[in-house]
């Protein structure tokens, strides 16, 4: 795992973010975070609740307006951009709380998420492709609110995927699923990466996050407190204390 | 609505699809029934009470309008009347001004349209470009529309006036000139020939007749296609949409241009079928009228804004020799409706007739391919 993080430091950015705050009032959501993301990277993002990960995120989707700084993409400033220019320029996102359309059925959710990148004849191929992904092959006409919370989490997954990005930003894509769930999108985030799509997972699960094999960066109060391997991450004392501190 | 159930799960095809309740041919057939009896009705009823149908069928265009981009798109606009009354004025002075030299109301109409068109694009640039939601929107458009009555009221003075037409203030368009023509109606010229559609006439309650039938067959289609997706996307979820690629201000703009368009043309048609348009539609009542329609029959289904829109119409006329009480009484029903169905009475009647069917018990669903085969 050494060598993951000796080989990084040479390579290029696909996202940098510069000093970046989000102030609601008095509170500071973000306050001067600054991180490099790396092309083809594997990407954790974890800390305690609150630490700022979801805000962090919605910046860089664009839903959300930094109080201040800046965000990179491929070379470009994009941090007054609206958040469907960023998805035309390859960034896609899967939301902490889903965001489903609800009353739609799981096959019209993905009609929406498809139609921008394809013609109306090809989506039904691409619905059973990315339906078979996510192992929910057959379930087009159920509707969404109807399926279970960890159906639901693995349609929000395959929503995103759907828009064909670069760099797709997952917020806890493992929350409420099972064992076996949790391997399926774990085997899903490789896949993809494998196809040079950058990834960063939000993510509290510590074996989840070992078996995703990236780079670990750990947000305390708005802030990067600390980044590095996994191994490097899991033996740091200071990451324990703020986790058992304010979790 | 026997099909319902398989079609409301996959994607719309042409003028059948998810977005609308009524998709089986057991629907078609009562729709065409219904169209049939509508056609028939000169022959049924009195010259005065098909003069009112008219009125009443003008009315459902507007509450379409309103119904395809507050049921569809999510945008409650508290200002539909008033792009129905730009549409009635845009109308009426274009008409009066071209109908001698033209002989033909064509550009009339056109203007009827592309007016509230050219407000809605300057008025829904401004709201959608700087994000503008919800409730703000509502405010937005009911506070122009009663600024645009205010203006309209004191018109009176023949200062205003724009060639032939002056705008009257409070009593409404006429002409400037004693020689000046009033308001025409509908009329169309080809070559030698020429057609005019008079209010109180039989031709002119088809003649609308067929404007609804095509405005509403043209919703449907739009609202099951890919747009119409789209447009439901932005109204469950603006952010969502939005971090999918979709540029939601320019698909909320659209949807209140066109919204504006079918509401001007049901004002043309409306300052046609009277000779007469006057500012009282740019008041609160006349914008909340529209809301009421298209609520008590059921926002997000255009067949049943429609038959809301037409059912309280008549109502409305019946009891209007009442004066006070009826009002109490339509308040009333109002009220009820909206206790009993808040999903829209004529939706959930009509879905209910839906479930009824689907449960009748059926010969296995695929019997007629092996009929085929
Ligand atoms: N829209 C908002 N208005 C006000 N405060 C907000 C808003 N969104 C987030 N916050 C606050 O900002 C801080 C960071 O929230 P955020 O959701 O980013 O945390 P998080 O790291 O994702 O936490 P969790 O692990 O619980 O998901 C919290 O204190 C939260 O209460
Ligand atoms: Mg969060």
């Amino acid at each position: 795992m050494k060598s993951v993080e000796q080989t990084r430091e040479g390579k290029v950015s696909i996202l940098e973010v510069r000093d970046v705050r989000k102030y609601y009032g008095g509170i500071h959501a973000l306050d001067g975070l600054s991180m490099d993301i790396k092309k083809g990277e594997v990407h954790c993002v974890l800390g305690p609740n609150g630490a700022g990960k979801s805000t962090f995120f919605k910046t860089l989707i664009g839903t959300e307006r930094p109080t201040s700084g800046r965000i990179i993409y491929n070379g470009a400033d994009i941090t007054r951009l609206p958040a469907f220019r960023r998805v035309g320029l390859g960034l896609s996102v899967k939301f902490q709380n889903l965001r489903l359309f609800g009353d739609l059925t799981v096959g019209q959710n993905l009609f929406i998420a498809l139609r921008r990148t394809h013609r109306v004849a090809d989506i039904a191929e691409q619905t059973e492709v990315l339906l078979s992904r996510i192992h929910l092959l057959g379930a087009e006409n159920r509707l969404m609110r109807q399926l279970s919370h960890g159906e639901q989490q693995r349609v929000a997954i395959a929503m995103s995927l759907a828009t064909q990005p670069q760099l797709i930003l997952l917020d806890e894509p493992t929350a409420g699923l099972s064992v076996e769930e949790t391997r399926l999108v774990a085997d899903i985030i490789a896949n993809v990466n494998r196809h040079g799509v950058t990834v960063v997972v939000i993510e509290h699960d510590m074996d989840f996050i070992r078996s995703l094999n990236g780079h670990v960066s750990v947000l305390h109060y708005g802030r990067l407190f600390a980044q590095g391997s996994f191994d490097e991450i899991a033996a740091n004392d200071d990451v324990r204390r703020i986790y058992l501190g304010a979790a | 609505m026997g099909g319902e159930r398989s079609l409301a799960c996959g994607r719309g095809i042409g003028l059948n699809g998810p977005q609308t309740l009524g998709n089986s041919a057991f629907f078609w057939v009562v729709w065409a029934i219904g169209l049939a009896l509508m056609i028939a009705l000169p022959l049924l009823a009195s010259r005065y009470q098909i003069i009112n149908a008219s009125n009443i069928l003008i009315s459902s265009i507007l509450a379409m309008s309103l119904c395809l981009i507050w049921g569809y798109g999510g945008i409650l606009s508290l200002g539909q009347a008033s792009f129905y009354c730009i549409g009635g004025y845009a109308y009426g002075i274009a008409g009066i001004n071209l109908i001698q030299s033209s002989g033909n109301t064509e550009l009339a109409i056109l203007a009827g349209i592309i007016v509230p068109v050219g407000f809605a694009a300057v008025l829904g640039a401004m709201m959608f470009y700087s994000r503008l939601q919800g409730v703000y929107v509502a405010i937005l458009t009911l506070v122009v529309s009663l600024l645009l009555g205010l203006f309209m009221r004191q018109t009176a003075d023949p200062f205003y006036a724009i060639g032939k037409a002056a705008f009257g203030g409070m009593n409404g368009l006429k002409p400037a000139g004693a020689g000046d023509p009033g308001v025409p109606p509908l009329t169309f010229r080809f070559a030698e020939y020429s057609w005019v559609f008079d209010g109180r006439g039989i031709g002119f309650y088809w003649l609308t007749l067929a404007i609804v039938v095509l405005v509403y067959l043209g919703l449907r289609w739009l609202v099951n296609s890919s747009f119409g997706y789209k447009l439901i996307a932005c109204r469950e979820d603006l952010d969502r949409t939005e971090t999918m690629g979709y540029d939601i201000r320019l698909i909320q703009l659209t949807v209140f241009c066109l919204s504006a368009a079918i509401a001007g043309l049901s004002g043309a048609l409306y300052t046609a079928w009277g000779a007469y348009i006057h500012p009282d539609g740019f008041s609160v009542a006349p914008n909340i009228l529209v809301v009421i329609w298209v609520v008590v029959g059921g926002r997000k289904d255009l067949t049943s804004v429609v038959i809301s829109t037409m059912l309280l119409s008549w109502i409305a006329l019946e009891l209007a020799p009442y004066g006070e009480v009826s009002l109490l009484i339509q308040g009333l029903i109002l009220v009820v409706a909206m206790l009993i169905a808040p999903d829209g009475i004529v939706a959930q009647f009509g879905a209910f007739i839906g479930r009824m069917i689907a449960r009748k018990p059926r010969i296995a669903p695929n019997s007629w391919k092996e009929k085929i085969a």
